[in-house]
């Protein structure tokens, strides 16, 4: 595997590379960093949806369209992500390496060049974004929230971490509510977007089989013209404690009940203690022979799935299951049992063996994807150091049977 | 390299691989990919949710099972007499998983290391069948919940509910994972009859893909597979008339805003639609509805669709077809007013050249990229063998596809008088 290679752009921003012939394709993205703000929530997270849909080369979607469809099926991709109290805006695109196209086109340069003109010559007119634009991506981020709420599983998980973090950044969600999309306002836009290339903490990855070079002198160039002397540091607030437990229970009209209990871990990013978070996570229900899936499932068959997700950046650890209403009660206080096995120590140096080869397993295949690298490299810019995949499973790897033991407890659910 | 050992190159992507007729009866497939980390693996069987009725060849009686019992099996075959698969392959730190779709069930592991071992269990377990009352009954409430959780998933319910809307009789109308009723008629002599018929290793395959070496998947093969007795399994499905059961289906559930998929069924025929068939309805399908479309477009400035949800997809398998169309909608009715219209515009005046090469570039694209992971690869490998099918042909039939062939297809094709529409509204 090719290693990354890491350049300052200018203040604030980063350039990544990656390049590899073992894939048949190339990926760009920018991606920029904002602290989540109730103020600014929507007006940011509309923001990637708007540019990706038209430049001042390409004014017009269907010709934008079109010419990524020449060119491959090129896709130009809008984000909207959630990292600790960190929102992360992406644009980015990706096609075919050029030596597969069939008539010898010059993909890659043409890649960086959209990239670029999207996230820095919206087509505006007086100054603002296009009307019909506008509205268009304002009621698909009202739809995209609608269908968060049509995927039961999702919508539970996301209730839970809001009900969890009200009183924090984190609580806010990715998007913003409905109300606060629905009163954009178009006048709004276009400083949102200046404040965003000007301030925001900037990512730029250029993955696959292309020369990254060409990519970064006009990424640079981008960024160098606009200036920029500041920007944003976007923090993310870590409770060691649980507040007072909150049961919130909310009834629909479905056929199964889903059950997620939030914890805090009292540990997050890049603190000593995140690896051992992330084994005993993976002892306690991470694997299909870990203590959840072995007994809630397999033992008691109250479930078809009931496993944990350890959020490292944001120090808190769910777990989430699917059950009938009248289990409830019952999977929940097995949960809560299976986690007291492990505060115990009552868990074997086989079963740790067999955490720490999963944990490695899934680790040394990210370098295998595109996308895998992105996402890895992409949170791993949220604190230092940098560390590769193969690094981390070396670390999870020295983890201690006492560590274990000892993150368990300090997981809280309550005071 | 042995006997019956065929090396498959193509020169576009720059891969090769081998297929093998190993003398258990086993097709083999072993696609390397040159300084990947990891492995990948899929055993599989022409075997899926639509075999309910079947005779054995040689044999005068039709066996009937209940609906939903290839998953079960799938379910069932982690268990053996010594324990769970899962622990095994968590000693030398696996992930093993499995899936069963309407005509196929395959058994999967990816790994970094100790493949000769991850493969060697692979194929232990899926050639040892183990079934008591015990663990039969035990599986259902897992089951049972697994039902429980696709009946509120509104995607998966819109179109079961357009399978049903669509086809009379064909079992790809009824859910994967069977109901609460059927599979409590699953037992372990029906598990091992099924087992029986479906698992000969002339009724399967395997592939493999990433960081692998041929002679070592041949020589764990030679070891570990016990030779099949030729045999053959013929599909009873009930006649399935052309027409379709009613052109409107609608639920309601906890959604907040309505889903919908619009199907075209074609008539069942013998056999199944080859590469080059394929390559044009996939080609016809993206100069029809792509982002780059005037279809999309009107879509899209009438807010009747949104760009995260709206697609198309070629639905088929043994004796059923249709092309579905799926996504968000305010005003699926609409929606469907504004397809139909289109599709009669390009039997008119035909697809155009320009939208043509985009098309066709656009699909040719998207199979490339899709030719990065091993896991993709593989699965891929084996569904389009099991349906008569090599993966590099259908990219070949994809670059060289011309406007008149996808306009012929066009012919047989998305037939407005065998649409039928599936919506999911909002409950309230």
């Amino acid at each position: 595997m090719a290693g990354i290679t890491q350049r300052s752009v200018c203040s604030g921003v980063t350039f990544r590379g990656i390049r590899d012939d073992r894939y048949k394709t190339v990926l760009m993205s920018i991606n920029f960093f904002l602290p989540l703000n109730r103020k600014t929530v929507s007006s940011n997270a509309i923001l990637p949806f708007l540019l990706k849909r038209a430049s001042r080369e390409y004014p017009d979607f269907t010709k934008l369209n079109e010419h990524l469809a020449e060119l491959y099926g090129a896709v130009l991709d809008a984000d909207v992500q959630r990292l600790g109290d960190v929102q992360i805006l992406s644009v980015s695109a990706s096609a075919i390496a050029d030596r597969y196209a069939l008539d010898g086109e010059k993909i890659s340069a043409e890649l960086s060049n959209l990239l670029c003109s999207v996230c820095f010559a919206p087509p505006l007119q007086d100054g603002l974004f296009p009307e019909d634009g506008f509205l268009q991506e304002k009621r698909q981020l009202e739809e995209t929230l609608d269908a968060e709420f049509n995927n039961k599983v999702g919508y539970a998980l996301r209730r839970c971490e809001e009900i969890m973090c009200v009183d924090e950044p984190y609580g806010i969600g990715r998007l913003g509510s409905k109300k606060e999309i629905t009163s954009l306002r178009r006048e709004n836009l276009t400083a949102a977007w200046e404040y965003m290339i000007r301030h925001a903490r900037v990512e730029i990855f250029v993955l696959g089989d292309c020369d990254p070079e060409p990519a970064f002198r006009e990424f640079s160039d981008a960024f160098r013209s606009l200036g920029r002397t500041s920007f944003e540091l976007c923090p993310t607030v870590v409770k060691k404690v649980a507040g007072k437990k909150k049961d919130v229970t909310e009834r629909m009209n479905v056929a199964q009940s889903k059950l997620v209990i939030g914890f805090r871990t009292g540990c997050a990013e890049p603190e000593k203690g995140a690896p051992a978070v992330k084994l005993m996570n993976a002892l306690y229900g991470g694997m299909p022979t870990s203590k959840l899936f072995l007994n809630v499932r397999e033992k008691m068959g109250l479930c078809y799935y009931c496993a944990p997700a350890y959020n490292s950046v944001k120090g808190i650890l769910e777990v989430q299951s699917g059950v009938e209403q009248k289990n409830l009660k019952r999977a929940e206080e097995e949960i809560l049992s299976q986690l007291e096995e492990i505060r115990s120590g009552n868990f074997t140096d086989e079963e740790v063996t067999e955490a720490k080869c999963y944990l490695s397993n899934i680790y040394h295949t990210f370098s295998d994807s595109l996308e895998a690298m992105e996402n890895w490299y992409l949170v791993k810019t949220m604190y230092a150091p940098t560390r590769t995949p193969e690094e981390e499973a070396d670390m999870v790897n020295d983890v201690t049977r006492e560590e274990i033991v000892e993150a368990a407890q300090h997981m809280t659910v309550k005071n | 390299m042995e006997q019956g050992v065929q090396e498959i190159r193509s020169e576009r992507l720059g891969d090769h691989y081998y297929e093998v007729r190993h003398p258990s009866g086993l097709k083999i497939f072993i696609y390397p990919k040159e300084k990947y980390n990891s492995a990948y693996a899929v055993f599989g069987t022409k075997y899926g949710s639509i075999d309910n009725c079947f005779r054995i060849s040689g044999e005068e009686g039709v066996h009937r099972v209940p609906a939903g019992i290839a998953h079960y099996l799938e379910h069932k075959m982690f268990e053996s007499k010594e324990g769970n698969v899962d622990a095994r392959y968590a000693k030398v730190g696996a992930l093993v998983n499995a899936y069963t779709s309407f005509d196929m069930t395959c058994y999967v592991f990816s790994c970094t290391k100790h493949f000769c071992d991850c493969l060697g269990i692979l194929l232990d377990f899926v050639q040892q069948p183990y079934f008591t009352e015990e663990t039969v009954q035990k599986e259902q409430g897992i089951i049972g919940q697994e039902i429980r959780m696709y009946e509120d998933t509104p995607g998966w319910r819109v179109l079961f509910n357009l399978l049903r809307a669509m086809y009379h009789s064909h079992p790809v109308k009824t859910d994967i994972a069977g109901t609460a009723e059927s599979i409590a008629e699953i037992t372990p002599e029906l598990l091992y009859e099924c087992y029986r018929t479906f698992y000969n290793l002339n009724n399967m395959a395997l592939c493999v893909a990433g960081n692998v070496n041929p002679e070592e998947v041949l020589s764990i093969c030679d070891k570990m597979l016990r030779p099949s007795k030729p045999m053959a399994v013929e599909r009873i499905f009930k006649p399935e008339p052309d027409s379709i059961v009613n052109p409107r289906i609608e639920q309601k559930m906890s959604v907040a805003a309505p889903l919908f998929q619009l199907g075209f069924k074609e008539p069942a025929v013998k056999g199944r639609a080859d590469v080059r068939q394929l390559a044009y309805t996939d080609i016809l399908l993206e100069a029809l509805a792509s982002p780059a479309s005037p279809l999309y477009r009107r879509l899209i400035d009438a807010g009747l669709i949104n760009e995260a949800s709206f697609g198309s997809e070629y639905f088929e398998g043994p004796g059923f077809a249709s092309v579905i169309f799926s996504g968000e909608s305010k005003d699926p009715d609409a929606v469907e007013d504004m397809i139909l219209k289109e599709i009669e515009r390009f039997r008119q005046e035909g697809v155009g050249r320009e939208t043509f090469r985009c098309a066709r570039n656009t699909v040719y694209g998207k199979y490339l990229g899709a030719m990065n992971l091993p896991s993709n690869i593989a699965n891929s490998i084996l569904s389009l063998d099991f349906a008569g099918r090599e993966i590099f042909s259908y990219l070949s039939a994809v670059a060289e596809a011309d406007e008149e062939a996808v306009m012929e297809r066009l012919k047989t094709q998305m037939d407005p008088g065998h649409a039928s529409l599936s919506i999911i509204s909002p409950d309230q």
